[in-house]
């Protein structure tokens, strides 16, 4: 995804310093490729994110003041003055985007807290949420890819099939809110919403996340097992798996050895674009369960119209995504020795 | 599997009309294709019919005492206001499903215009299309979509509006790269030697013979649309009371999870399943279409 992205960006931000990156050696040069590539993608991001939110009719300040909007216009223009609002939209934005890069995404219009001081505080559930969620699908997803795979047409791979065809479909929000009402409200077996941190009380800690965590699980761990073992079966069909069956090797042993390493770059980047829809599946999961992460400061943040944290949220997002796609790609050129090779030419 | 391959042989050969009715053919006759056009089209219909269906309006309050179980008299149940839910779920299709064929309608145009100028002209008009469309698509539409709805503040054609730009770079894609594996054949450069025009082999010529991939994705769009809408309802972003989605109602569900489990459940079980409804829709498409795909070498 991102290789084609390179090919036409390439050109005009490597011009300047082409004649000195030639005598670099070739994988550095396709590392900085990507890195320039998703750099350029994110500046541009940044732009769509700014005008996108301040063209849109609707004044920050109107929510701020409250009911008494209007009746004092001297009092709109000193706070919009305040706020900098006043100011020309793309002054505005090079303002936000230099400060953007230092870390410094203003203040929130309510609490004046900075906006990055407010995010980093709430990147530890997110991050914990994202993180194990995404451990556990692959500990369940490759597996039973593998055993389907094995198998086609199995009665147990109808029913993983049929499994994972629902879990693609299944709202992440309403599997968190049937959790919470059957395990948590019912049964009372788990605490139904909130959060402790790891360091202040693990156990507290682990037990308000295995809800949350099964949620999200089922919503990334579905279409890698979809995706795995499609790719699975067709290495099977390949030439080099009926060699290896030749040599007397049995079918499990040719996944193991040779169909599942093939399939790792690709699944790698199934999983990159899967982030992506996770950090939506982030938001609701968080909101669902009331743990206070980067998601639900979004929600509060955009139902206040407190723009400054808002758009800080929307971009920490997209540059979390960026870096993850940039990390699938580099992945993919350290595992895949072709992809190097394939920059050689 | 030789057996679908020898159809489609057949298949290719025949005039396009009649081969768009033989995917359309196969796909109802599939098991998992016709319990899924099935679904679809009783949940769209029951919507469409909702004013006659419903037993009480949707904003009818003290139709029943609040939270009342499900029953013969509330086939949902009732709500916090004493409120028919079923009624009200039958109105909400109609949001949830009307946003999602307006926004799935939206991005599939601006999508295909998107695509098409790019892949048509192709050099610096493509790189500037494809790199907005990678631009686009490196912000989390769920994220960016809250942001977006919250500032044009959840009228129901702001959440089109939204939902439907933010989905048509996916769409553009997609329908690039079926442009371009169009674009090479025999058909289009004899178009091009007659002297049609760059749009003229375009509308005429190329979108004909794409229609099942536009087919296929305006169902994963639509799919896509619905999760988002209703994650947007969910978090307290959807469309403004006392007018309800299926997303809103999970939200207000939500809210008194402690009072019934049906208010909750209901509307979430059929977000699930459209979703679902759609997704097997457009794999039984790709099905069919791969039978036919297998002849064309």
């Amino acid at each position: 995804m991102a290789s084609t992205a390179g090919v036409g960006m390439a050109p005009g931000a490597e011009a300047p310093g082409a004649r000195r990156r030639a005598s670099l050696h070739p994988l550095a040069r396709m590392v900085a490729r990507r890195v320039v590539t998703s750099a350029g993608i994110l500046l541009l991001a940044s732009i769509v994110i700014f005008f996108g939110l301040h063209l849109l009719p609707g004044d920050p300040t109107f929510a701020r003041l409250g009911v008494s909007v209007g009746a004092d216009p001297a009092q709109l223009a000193a706070l919009r003055a305040e706020l900098g609002l006043d100011r020309s939209l793309v002054v505005q934005y090079l303002d936000w985007l230099g400060g953007a890069l230092r870390f410094d995404l203003g203040a929130s219009y309510f609490s004046q807290q900075p906006t990055w001081e407010l995010i980093s505080g709430r990147l530890e559930p997110t991050l914990e949420l994202a993180g194990l969620s995404l451990v556990l699908a692959l500990l369940i997803a490759v597996p039973v890819a593998m055993f389907s795979a094995l198998r086609p047409g199995a009665a147990a791979d109808r029913a993983f099939t049929l499994g994972a065809s629902a879990g693609i479909a299944l709202p992440p929000f309403w599997v968190g809110i049937m959790l919470i009402s059957l395990v948590a409200v019912r049964w009372g077996l788990l605490p139904s919403r909130g959060f402790t941190s790891f360091a202040d009380d693990p156990v507290d800690n682990l037990r308000h996340m295995i809800l949350p965590v099964a949620t999200m699980s089922i919503a990334v761990a579905a279409p890698i097992v979809r995706f795995l073992r499609a790719s699975l079966i067709e290495a099977l069909a390949t030439d080099y798996a009926r060699a290896a069956r030749g040599k007397g090797l049995s079918d499990g042993e040719i996944v193991r050895r040779y169909a599942l390493r093939n399939a790792t770059v690709p699944t790698l980047n199934v999983v990159g674009t899967i982030v992506g829809s996770m950090l939506g599946g982030v938001v609701v999961v968080e909101y669902a369960f009331g743990i206070p992460g980067i998601g639900s400061l979004g929600v509060d943040a955009i139902t206040m119209r407190d723009y400054a944290v808002a758009q800080g949220v929307v971009l920490t997002a997209a540059v979390a995504f960026v870096l993850v796609t940039l990390i699938v790609d580099l992945l993919s050129l350290v595992i895949d020795p072709r992809l190097r090779a394939g920059g050689l030419r | 599997m030789s057996a679908t391959a020898g159809v489609g042989i057949e298949v290719a050969d025949l005039p396009l009309r009649r081969r768009r009715g033989h995917i359309v053919r196969t796909v109802l006759r599939s098991p998992a294709g016709a319990i899924a056009v099935g679904t679809l089209a009783l949940l769209v219909l029951a919507s469409l019919l909702a004013p006659l269906i419903a037993p009480y309006g949707f904003d009818e309050i003290r139709v029943g005492r609040p939270f009342e179980a499900i029953s013969g008299a509330h086939l949902a149940g009732t709500d916090e206001v004493g409120r028919d839910l079923f009624s009200r779920l039958l109105y909400g299709g109609r949001l949830s499903l009307g946003i999602a064929a307006a926004a799935t309608a939206l991005a599939m145009v601006l999508g295909v215009i998107w695509a098409g100028i790019g892949a048509m002209r192709g050099g610096i008009a493509d790189d500037v299309a494809m790199r907005g469309a990678d631009t686009l698509m490196a912000i989390p539409v769920m994220l960016f979509a809250m942001l977006l709805v919250g500032a044009v503040g959840r009228s129901i054609v702001g959440m089109i509006a939204v939902l439907g730009v933010l989905h048509a770079p996916f769409v553009a894609r997609v329908v690039r790269a079926a442009v371009l594996g169009e674009l090479h054949r025999e058909y289009c450069t004899a178009a091009r030697g007659f002297g049609a025009s760059r749009t003229r082999v375009f509308v005429a010529e190329v979108l004909p013979n794409i229609t099942p991939v536009l087919g296929v994705q305006a169902a994963v769009t639509a799919a896509s649309v619905i999760l988002t809408e209703a994650s947007l309802g969910f978090v307290g972003l959807g469309v403004r009371p006392p007018q309800a989605s299926w997303g809103t109602l999970v939200h207000d569900g939500y809210t008194h999870l402690y009072q019934s489990f049906a208010y909750v459940a209901i509307p979430g079980l059929l977000i699930f399943v459209t979703i679902w409804a759609l997704n097997v829709l457009s794999d039984q498409v790709e099905v069919a279409l791969r039978a036919r795909g297998a002849s064309d070498e």
